[in-house]
């Protein structure tokens, strides 16, 4: 082979690779990487809101203290903290 | 659209003109990591989706320099050596043995790609970069990151060792 027929070789250009696939799971992979600091901030208030309810909790069971039944302040936090954590995981999940 | 206008308004969080710019280059990065990889389809698109994911996110880094072209190859060749760091597979030198896909393979070309995973990764980026994807050297050179001595170098040595191994009778 002498110098000639090695640089046609060379240059013939790749082969021409179809876009359809790789084209879509490219947007995809640019669409999550484009959720990820949402979903991030989204964990934030999560550990946010579980110490915001830990802390209501303990003020709302020194508080309880004070009324006939002692478990009414303490079971609407658990309901409340539950209503919170679930509406914040399902916006974490979009 | 232009090219220069598209990669504006993909700076700026636009994706449909990053799509419109994948699309374009989308064959040639592929292409490239192929021969880089060897063959390795499944590993050559993976390192290619890894390349314009950098791209996307690196676009404001793009001050427009060098082509947009020569910026992914660049991209694509660190890519390609980091996974090559972590495989540590770069040491073997078979072609994966499938003909290249897509129009134009033929037994030449099967050869050609044989001869090529026979070179260390900078001859066979050097050589892809300055023949089939026709970039000058100077592009070439810094689009893998090299001296152009070097690169002109690897060019030398890997011509030579493709006519050794297609025949050379001289």
């Amino acid at each position: 082979m002498n110098d000639a027929e090695l640089d046609a070789m060379l240059n013939q250009p790749l082969p021409e690779r179809d876009a359809g696939d790789f084209s879509v799971a490219l947007m995809e992979a640019i669409a999550r990487d484009r959720a990820r600091p949402a979903r991030i901030l989204s964990w934030i208030m999560v550990g946010m809101l579980a110490a915001i309810i830990a802390a209501a909790g303990v003020l709302g069971a020194m508080a309880s203290q004070r009324f006939s039944n002692p478990v009414a302040v303490p079971a609407t936090l658990l309901l409340l903290t539950l209503v919170l954590s679930y509406s914040v995981l399902r916006s974490a999940r979009e | 659209m232009e090219e220069s206008a598209l990669v504006r308004e993909a700076a700026g969080g636009d994706v449909a003109a990053f799509s419109a710019l994948a699309r374009l280059h989308q064959s040639k990065v592929r292409g490239l990591l192929l021969r880089l990889t060897r063959g390795n389809h499944a590993l050559a698109d993976d390192l290619a989706q890894e390349t314009f994911l950098e791209a996307w996110r690196g676009l404001a880094r793009f001050r427009g320099d060098s082509a947009f072209a020569s910026w992914l190859y660049r991209i694509a060749y660190s890519r390609f050596l980091m996974s090559a760091r972590r495989r540590k597979d770069e040491q073997l030198g078979e072609w994966d043995g499938e003909a290249p896909s897509g129009e134009g393979a033929s037994h030449a070309r099967l050869d050609l790609e044989r001869a090529m995973a026979k070179l260390s990764a900078p001859e066979r980026a050097a050589l892809t970069l300055c023949f089939a994807l026709g970039l000058s050297n100077t592009e070439a050179a810094e689009a893998l990151d090299m001296p152009l001595g070097t690169l002109k170098s690897h060019v030398l040595r890997g011509r030579e060792k493709l006519k050794a191994t297609l025949g050379d009778p001289s």
